[in-house]
């Protein structure tokens, strides 16, 4: 409207004027006046037919700014009216414009790329259009390139660039208002044809610049925005055919992208020319870390070929035989730079990710040997120096990020025993777990904290309660080694047995010094702690490695003892003297070492015999009163690593495997003796734990967790209920007395949901009545007396009467969690009386929040571990019994504000939980194991909607 | 609807303190820093190095004077908690003398209070009485 309304020059000096008030600092125009001017380029941009004054602004303007949204108006208009205009209008104007930026090398870049983005944006409109030729646009290109004029093929480039973005079909492409069917056609013509011809172009500059001697710094420049265009080429998320259209978003927004072009790039990219170009290339600029990046992920992406583009298998082994040859000859004999690190392992990993094993297993054998002892030199050597990057602390972890990628690549690697003999990776797997443990271990067995400057030391470091515990933050990395430890089970095995023994002798001795200091001198008191630390972080990271050695952590499932594990107890089990095994197991106060015969032992009981010791010194510590001196992060090892040994091996159900180890099924099989001991023993760990560390919450959370396990499974259960110590736990829970009530309440609840879990293990009538009057009887009466009493009103905020309630409710979403298929029944029935008391008690405590928040929480718990399993009138219950709570909260707070002195988003913690509520009554709709024969359960949405009502009002 | 009368209280019982392990103390809670009960508004953990003891760290507000202060101890510390009774009132009901709290919660119940708004909740402790929160029923208006 304006364009037409104005002339030209009136229009130019509006828009500049517009641009003035823009680009001014905020403290010269104010907000009215930016919006004005912005509304002036908006309105600018929409007019109609704007090209004859945009072509007159470019060439008269000299506001950059101003050139710029010309650029922007041409770009949407030639979209807006695209059928409306003349195609040999429409080709000269895109000739203008690529004209216009050829004859003006000093334009401002972002001008200049917003020209070359309009360009590429009327070549893509036109691709589909039969009637317009664009396809010159290369041959103008090639013509630039030809120049060996550095400007113009930087311009060159950036045109290239231009065509690529805006083909990719993903966010870079500009907003045009067409469909996703009209972009993905766009790519698919781009990618058989004009993105091979770039590829092409592109090529043939590194070439030329691979060639040279000495490049200047602006022929450097221009050979560097070639790899990135070569790098991009190679990146190129190739779209499949007759991918529907939801899929095409799906894909378009995949990262790590890898290289599955179409068929009609064979030539292209299987001509070894253009792998050795890379490589060239990358020995040629590897010092140089900027374009390093490019040529190494260049290789990366060529490390990842794969599809339709390899006609046989022949032609996929000779690829990667000729890429691992060029890999080596490239990285062999050099001193990697840091700036490598990550771009060689990304390589690496591609080239064992995506080609399968038989083609890695049919290149030369000599050739795979040396991959794989390269590979495993360079992942001991990032793993040396991923360690010293973490002494130095810092920012930029390459290497460490490096050597997670090379260890995931073992895993995969060896992860398939189909297609390598066996043994073939033991040897490696031998190095790379010994410079694991080196890294981890203090001198003089290890290297942990060592740099070129003597012995860094990290121990006065405040850590606080968000870091992350070591076995998640590095849960991978020992996953992999973990693994890579079973197959070299031969060394690894009796190497942390070795380790950790002896560690457990020294450990003893520096606390036997300590308490003798103590008992000489006990107010000196300040003890040096440098040894006993090391010993801690020794022991800490053994104790790691062989967890994720021993055994899986699986959620839900059954886990199995690994094969290698079992077969390598099984070879030897001939050897093994099955008693005095059973001895070292069953004597952990005592040195291993002492015990006559002890070589002939199973190596694994024995591995597993060193942490009970570890365990036995922490024990005997806390009974000398040293427990000041301990390590929680240690004690909270030995449980983690007790509960991952009991869910795998203890008790161990022999219908699963195939064969049995013999010492295993002798030591901790059912009905054995071993068994029983090792259970009273873990019991014993568990009661002391909770009373001595109950202010360490990580640590006891981990301790209830061990409990937990131990009562979860039927069998195992059976064994814990028949110690004295349970029963003790059990009545001492139901009082409610210190220790056990300074527990937190996570672990309280824990604590409670083992406690009912045991209840369902077998046992006489009469003991089992016994049991419950013990558990959970004291609840029911202790929770009736205080909320029948008369005066309960009067009580209620009192603090006996707070403490009694909340306690009981924190117990209720214990005795929720404990739900398992079998014991639904009693549970929901205990339960409901529960819940229908809860709703009173809503009322009673409508002024605190703390208890209306808690009550909610276990109606949450309750719908959450029991809803799915409930039949049709069972649900109901539960769906009214939540409806009437929310009426009753909805009553309670409708209207209401809440001022508070410490307003922080608890506040909603309310609503939150109503929210958590709402969904898990719905996930009835999609998990459901009730007995539904017969009807259709209720709809829980229906019952959702009828919860929401009164909620309406609030929200 | 009904106007929702708020008015529950107890006989005077037994002010004071009692020993808590300071790892069993919950944020919202009260505590005696330094003097004062507080209200803990933030509590964390931390340890000195990996294998250092948890030590917690605590943040009160000290509910007289809204007073900020912090703590760090040992979580096996046997820290102080007052024994909290909780009355709660009725705007127009409360007693004449009764102390608001400075700083901006007091201006806001002073404001509340004209405007008469609907109960006024009442923490008393230790021998103290202090009001800590308001709640404003806009329905009775």
């Amino acid at each position: 409207m304006m364009a037409a309304a104005l002339g030209p020059p009136e229009v130019i000096a509006q828009l500049e004027n517009a641009a003035k008030v823009l680009m001014a600092p905020p403290s010269m125009v104010n907000n009215e006046q930016r919006q004005h001017a912005e509304h002036i380029f908006l309105s600018f941009r929409k007019s109609k037919s704007p090209f004859a004054v945009c072509k007159h602004i470019l060439e008269t303007s000299k506001v950059d700014y101003v050139l710029f949204q010309a650029a922007t108006a041409i770009m949407e208009a030639v979209v807006r009216e695209w059928i409306l205009l003349e195609k040999g209008s429409i080709e000269s104007l895109r000739t203008f414009l690529l004209t216009y930026v050829l004859q003006r090398p000093n334009l401002q870049k972002y001008v200049r790329e917003q020209i070359l983005l309009a360009v590429a944006v009327i070549v893509k409109r036109g691709s589909l259009d039969k009637s317009i030729d664009c396809k010159s646009i290369f041959h103008e290109v090639s013509q630039l390139i030809s120049s060996g004029n550095p400007t113009v093929q930087t311009l060159a480039c950036s045109i290239l660039t231009a065509l690529l973005s805006e083909f990719s079909s993903s966010s870079k492409t500009s907003n045009i208002g067409l469909s996703m069917e009209f972009h993905g056609n766009c790519k698919r013509i781009f990618q058989e044809e004009d993105l091979r011809q770039i590829f092409m172009l592109t090529v043939e500059v590194l070439q030329e610049f691979s060639r040279r001697e000495n490049l200047n710094a602006q022929m450097s420049s221009v050979f560097q925005r070639y790899l990135a265009l070569a790098n991009q080429v190679l990146s190129w998320n190739f779209l499949p055919p007759n991918l529907g259209r939801h899929y095409i978003a799906m894909f378009e927004s995949s990262q790590n992208v890898m290289l599955k072009p179409t068929e009609s790039w064979r030539e292209t990219l299987l001509d070894s020319r253009v792998m050795e170009l890379f490589f060239t290339v990358h020995r040629k600029i590897r010092e140089d870390s900027d374009m390093a990046q490019d040529s190494l992920q260049c290789l990366a992406q060529l490390a990842s070929l794969h599809g339709p583009i390899f006609p046989d298998e022949g032609s996929q082994v000779d690829y990667l035989a000729h890429f691992i040859e060029g890999l080596l000859n490239t990285i062999n004999g050099i001193e990697i730079e840091d700036s490598e690190a990550v771009g060689i392992s990304s390589i690496i990993s591609n080239l064992i990710t995506v080609f399968p094993r038989n083609v890695l297993t049919a290149i030369p054998n000599e050739l795979f040997s040396s991959f794989v002892n390269c590979l495993t030199h360079l992942t001991c050597s990032f793993g040396r120096s991923a360690a010293l990057e973490e002494v130095l602390d810092k920012d930029d972890m390459v290497y460490m990020e490096a050597y997670d990628k090379l260890l995931e690549s073992w895993l995969t690697l060896v992860q398939d025993d189909k297609h390598f003999h066996k043994g073939f990776f033991t040897q490696h797997a031998v190095q790379v777990f010994n410079s694991y443990i080196q890294c981890h271990l203090a001198a003089p067995d290890g290297t942990r904290n060592l740099t070129a400057n003597g012995v860094a030391s990290r121990e006065e470091e405040e850590i606080s309660e968000l870091q992350e515990d070591d076995r998640d933050q590095f849960s991978d990395q020992l996953a992999s080694v973990g693994m890579l430890g079973r197959i070299a089970a031969e060394h690894c095995i009796p190497l942390l047995t070795s380790l950790l023994e002896e560690r457990v002798t020294r450990l003893h001795g520096q606390l036997q010094r300590h308490q003798q200091q103590l008992l000489a001198s006990p107010v000196s008191g300040t003890v040096d702690n440098k040894m006993l630390d090391d010993l801690y972080e020794d022991i800490h990271w053994l104790i790691l490695v062989t967890g994720y050695l021993l055994a899986d952590d699986t959620q839900g499932e059954t886990p199995l003892i690994p094969p290698e594990i079992m077969e390598y107890s099984i070879k030897h089990s001939s050897e093994v003297d099955i008693n005095t095994t059973l001895q070292i197991l069953g004597s952990p106060g005592e040195k291993a070492s002492s015990i006559p015969g002890y070589n002939r032992t199973d190596s694994v009981i024995r591995l597993l015999s060193a942490i009970l010791r570890v365990s036995e010194v922490e024990s005997r510590a806390i009974r000398a009163d040293l427990t000041h001196l301990l390590s929680p992060q240690m004690g909270k090892d030995i449980v983690w690593f007790l509960k991952r040994w009991a869910k795998t091996y203890l008790l161990v159900d022999e219908k699963l495997y195939d064969q049995i180890s013999l010492p295993f099924s002798t030591a901790f099989g059912a009905d054995t003796e071993g068994s029983q001991w090792i259970i009273g023993y873990l019991l014993q760990k568990v009661i002391s734990n909770l009373s001595v560390w109950s202010s360490e919450q990580d640590l006891a959370s981990d301790t209830v967790q061990l409990l937990v396990t131990l009562v979860e499974r039927r069998e195992r259960a059976n064994l814990v209920i028949q110690c004295e110590n349970w029963w003790n736990l059990a009545k001492q829970f139901a009082r409610r007395s210190p220790p056990l009530n300074f527990l937190s309440s996570p672990v309280q609840r824990t604590l409670m949901k083992a406690l009912v879990l045991g209840g369902f293990a077998h046992m006489d009538t009469e003991t089992k009545q016994q049991y419950w009057t013990e558990v959970l009887q004291p609840l029911q009466q202790r929770f009736l007396r205080v909320i029948n009493q008369d005066n309960f009103q009067q009580m209620c905020q009192q603090e006996e009467v707070k403490q009694e309630i909340t306690a009981t409710l924190e117990a209720l979403c214990g005795i929720a969690e404990a739900t398992q298929i079998d014991n639904v029944a009693i549970l929901f029935n205990f339960l409901m009386d529960f819940l229908t008391n809860c709703i009173g008690l809503m009322e009673v405590y409508k002024n605190t929040p703390e208890t209306v928040n808690l009550i909610i929480e276990v109606f949450v718990e309750v719908a959450h571990k029991q809803i799915c399993y409930l039949g049709e009138s069972k649900a109901m219950n539960l769906y009214e019994a939540c409806l009437t709570l929310l009426q009753v909260y909805s009553k309670n707070n409708l209207g209401r504000q809440r001022i508070d002195v410490t307003a922080e988003e608890e506040q909603y913690q309310d609503l939150l939980l109503i929210m958590e509520l709402l969904t898990n009554l719905l996930s009835k709709e999609f998990i459901d194991f009730s007995d539904t024969d017969r009807h259709p359960p209720p709809r829980p949405q229906y019952c959702c909607i009828k919860c929401t009502e009164p909620l309406k009002n609030k929200i | 609807m009904e106007d929702e009368i708020d008015f529950t209280t107890g006989d005077a019982g037994a002010f004071g303190t009692n020993p808590m392990q300071c790892s069993a103390l919950r944020t919202n809670g009260f505590v005696v820093l330094k003097g004062p009960p507080s209200k803990i508004v933030e509590m964390s953990t931390s340890k000195t190095g990996k294998h250092g003891h948890a030590k917690v760290h605590l943040v009160g507000i000290d509910i007289f004077m809204v007073k900020k202060y912090e703590d760090i101890c040992p979580s096996t510390h046997k820290m102080d908690a007052p024994n909290i009774k909780r009355i709660d009132y009725q705007t127009g009901e409360v007693c004449e003398d009764l102390k608001l709290p400075e700083g901006e919660l007091g201006k806001d119940i002073e404001g509340k209070y004209d405007c008469s708004h609907k109960a006024l909740q009442i923490n008393g402790i230790m021998r103290h009485e202090q009001t800590v929160q308001v709640w404003i029923n806009c329905r009775s208006k």
